[in-house]
C-alpha cells in the first residue's frame, strides 16, 4: 500500500500530465473546492513579487471552459516535473510539497508552421510550490503556486502551467 | 470577388488612395530599420522607467535607447538623472544590473558611487567623476576627474511620475510641449495621487516595432479578442473616438467596459483611478511606439525598444495607486493581469497577430500593400491612428511611407 508520499508524488505527477494534455477537468479533479492557483515571479526590475494569473477553483474552472473561444497558440507545452521534497503535517491532515518544473514547448501554430513546426524550445523554469489536504488518506491540491524563474514569456500563454 | 494574380495583387485595391496604404517594406528593410534609429528613436523622448523603481537616493536602473546603454539614478538630492551607462575611461558598461542601490559598495567600489568595476574609476550620483584609480602616477596633469565626468542625458519626470530620457541635448521640446495635449485625457488620473508599478514584464517579439504600435493604434481588431467582443461591442464603443494630435500621436477615446460580461470578471468600479468614471477606458498611443493604456483600476505602460527590423522588445508596466492597501493592489494586479499579463486573455492574442503578421513581411518576400483605409468617422474601427502616425514617420524618416524610395516631398507630389 502507497505512504502519504507516495500518493501525493502521484498527484503532482498526474497533474503534469494532465496539464499537457489539456485535460483541465482531470486536472481540476485532483484539487479540492477551495483550491486557489497562481503564478508568480519575482522581478528584480521593480524589485516585487508579481503574481502572473491566480484564481480559485471555480475561477480556474471557468477560464478553462472558456479557452475554446479565444485565439491561443496551439503549441503544446510539455512540463518535466521532479518533487524535491513532501513535508507531511499528520496533525493538521496537510502537506507542502516543493517540485522543480521546466516547460517546454514544441511549436506547431505560433508563428509560421511551415518552417517551425515540430521545434521544441524551453519555454520556463521554475518551481512548483503546492499545499495539499489529506482526506481519509488521500491529497487533493489545496493550492498551487507556480513561482516562475522565467520572466521573459514573449507571446505567453493562456493555459495555466 | 475572384483570387488575383501577380499583377492584380501589385495593383492598390479598389479605390484606395495614396496615405490610405503603406509598403511592407517599412516593416522588414534594414537600411529604413538603420535610419529610424538615427533619425527618430535618438531624437524623441522615451518614458524609460516609473520614479517608483528608484523609490530612495542611490537607486537606479539601467535600459537601452536606441542601442545606447542608459543609467538613471536618484541623488541625495532627491532628483532623478540620467546618464549614458558607460565609463569614459575604456567605453565599459558601468553598472550591469537591472536595478538596485548604490548605497552599499561593490566588490570594486566604494559605498554611494558608481563604480566602474573595470578599473574602479568612480562616479557620483550627478554623474561628476570623484575617483580615478593611481591617477597621479598614470595620467601625471594631462587628465584628471574634471575631464571625464559621465554623459549627462536630458531627463524629466512626468505624467503620473514616468522618466523620460532623450539622446538629445538639443531637443526642442519639453516632454508637455512633445504631447501636444494628448495626456489631456488622463493627466488628472495621473497626476492625482502618486503611482506605483505593482507589474513589469517584457516580450522579444519578431516583429517590427510599427506593427505593435498599429495594434494599438486600431480597435478594429477586436474581432480578435473574445473578452473585448464579450464586453464592449456596443453602441457606445463604436461611437469611441480616435483624435490625432501634432507629433504623430493619437487618444483613443473613453467607453464603459462591461466587465460582467466576461464569466469570471468583475467591475473595476471601485478600485477605478481618480477622475476617471466608472469602468472607463482612456488610451494614449505616442509616436514612436508608447502606449499609456488607463483602464478602470489599472494603468498599463508599453515601451518598444526596436532591436532589428523584425525584432522589438516590449517592456510592459502595471500601475496602481501608492496608496494602496495590500487588498486593493491585490486586485488591481488582478484586474491588470487577467487581461494583460502574460498569461492574461488578450496580450497573448495580440502577439500572435503581430508575429505572424511580420513572418509574412520578411526582406524575401515580396513587397506589397498594407491598408490602412477605413473611415468610420474617426472612430474607433476608423484606421485614421496609423495613417496620423504614417504621415509622421514619413516627415521624420523623408520617405513616403506607401513607397519608401520616395522622399515626403515627391510622394505627396504623386499623391496630389
Amino acid at each position: 500500500m502507497d505512504n502519504i508520499e507516495s500518493l501525493i508524488s502521484k498527484t503532482i505527477y498526474k497533474a503534469s500530465l494532465y496539464l499537457d494534455e489539456f485535460r483541465w477537468d482531470e486536472w481540476l479533479e485532483l484539487c479540492d473546492k477551495d483550491f486557489y492557483y497562481s503564478i508568480q515571479a519575482f522581478s528584480p526590475e521593480i524589485d516585487k513579487n508579481m503574481i502572473y494569473l491566480d484564481g480559485t477553483y471555480d475561477q480556474m474552472k471557468s477560464m478553462t471552459e472558456m479557452l475554446p473561444k479565444h485565439n491561443t497558440d496551439r503549441s503544446p507545452l510539455s512540463r518535466h516535473t521532479v518533487v524535491y521534497t513532501i513535508d507531511v503535517d499528520h496533525d493538521k491532515g496537510t502537506a507542502d510539497s516543493v517540485s522543480s518544473l521546466a516547460v517546454y514547448q514544441t511549436q506547431l501554430d505560433g508563428i509560421n508552421s511551415h518552417v517551425l513546426a515540430g521545434e521544441s524550445n524551453l519555454f520556463m523554469v521554475g518551481k512548483y510550490r503546492d499545499k495539499f489536504i489529506l482526506n481519509n488518506g488521500k491529497p487533493k491540491f489545496i493550492e498551487r503556486i507556480t513561482q516562475l524563474d522565467t520572466r521573459r514569456l514573449d507571446k505567453g500563454s493562456h493555459w495555466p502551467i | 470577388m475572384p483570387a488575383r494574380n501577380q499583377q492584380q495583387w501589385k495593383e492598390v485595391p479598389g479605390q484606395l488612395k495614396p496615405g490610405e496604404y503603406v509598403d511592407s517594406r517599412i516593416y522588414s528593410d534594414k537600411k529604413i530599420f538603420e535610419e529610424e534609429l538615427v533619425k527618430i528613436w535618438k531624437n524623441v523622448w522615451v518614458p524609460v522607467c516609473h520614479e517608483s523603481e528608484l523609490d530612495k537616493p542611490y537607486d537606479f536602473r539601467t535600459v537601452t535607447i536606441s542601442r545606447e546603454p542608459v543609467i538613471v539614478v536618484r541623488g541625495t538630492d532627491n532628483q532623478v538623472r540620467a546618464f549614458l551607462n558607460v565609463c569614459p575611461h575604456r567605453g565599459n558598461m558601468i553598472e550591469n544590473r537591472p536595478s538596485g542601490s548604490f548605497e552599499n559598495g561593490t566588490p570594486s567600489g566604494a559605498p554611494k558611487h558608481m563604480t566602474c568595476m573595470f578599473h574602479a574609476w568612480q562616479f557620483d550620483m550627478k554623474g561628476n567623476c570623484v575617483h580615478i584609480s593611481r591617477s597621479k602616477e598614470g595620467y601625471q596633469d594631462r587628465l584628471d576627474c574634471k575631464d571625464v565626468g559621465l554623459r549627462r542625458l536630458r531627463c524629466e519626470v512626468k505624467y503620473g511620475g514616468f522618466v523620460w530620457v532623450t539622446l538629445n541635448d538639443k531637443i526642442e521640446h519639453s516632454v508637455e510641449e512633445w504631447a501636444q495635449g494628448s495626456f489631456d485625457c488622463m493627466q488628472k488620473a495621473l497626476d492625482a495621487e502618486p503611482l506605483e508599478v505593482f507589474h513589469y514584464h517584457k516580450a522579444i517579439i519578431p516583429c517590427n516595432y510599427k506593427l505593435w504600435h498599429d495594434t494599438n493604434s486600431e480597435f478594429y481588431h477586436d474581432y480578435l479578442h473574445y473578452h473585448n467582443r464579450i464586453t464592449g461591442f456596443n453602441d457606445s464603443y463604436f461611437a469611441r473616438q480616435n483624435k490625432v494630435f501634432d507629433n504623430g500621436h493619437v487618444n483613443v477615446g473613453s467607453f464603459e467596459v462591461q466587465y460582467d460580461n466576461y464569466e469570471g470578471f468583475e467591475s473595476r468600479e471601485e478600485l477605478s483611478f481618480p477622475h476617471l468614471p466608472a469602468n472607463h477606458w482612456e488610451m494614449i498611443d505616442l509616436f514612436p511606439g508608447m502606449n499609456f493604456n488607463l483602464r478602470g483600476s489599472a494603468l498599463r505602460v508599453d515601451l518598444m525598444t526596436p532591436l532589428g527590423p523584425d525584432k522589438v522588445m516590449i517592456e510592459y508596466r502595471g500601475l496602481g495607486l501608492k496608496s494602496d492597501t495590500p487588498e486593493e493592489r491585490l486586485t488591481r494586479q488582478r484586474h491588470h493581469n487577467s487581461i494583460w499579463g502574460p498569461f492574461g486573455r488578450n496580450l497573448h492574442e495580440d502577439l500572435i497577430a503581430v508575429s505572424t503578421q511580420q513572418s509574412t513581411m520578411n526582406e524575401w518576400a515580396d513587397e506589397r500593400r498594407i491598408l490602412h483605409g477605413r473611415y468610420e468617422g474617426e472612430t474607433i474601427h476608423d484606421e485614421v491612428g496609423m495613417r496620423h502616425f504614417y504621415d509622421e514617420w514619413g516627415k521624420w524618416m523623408d520617405r513616403w511611407p506607401g513607397d519608401p524610395e520616395l522622399s515626403y516631398d515627391e510622394g505627396l507630389k504623386k499623391a496630389a
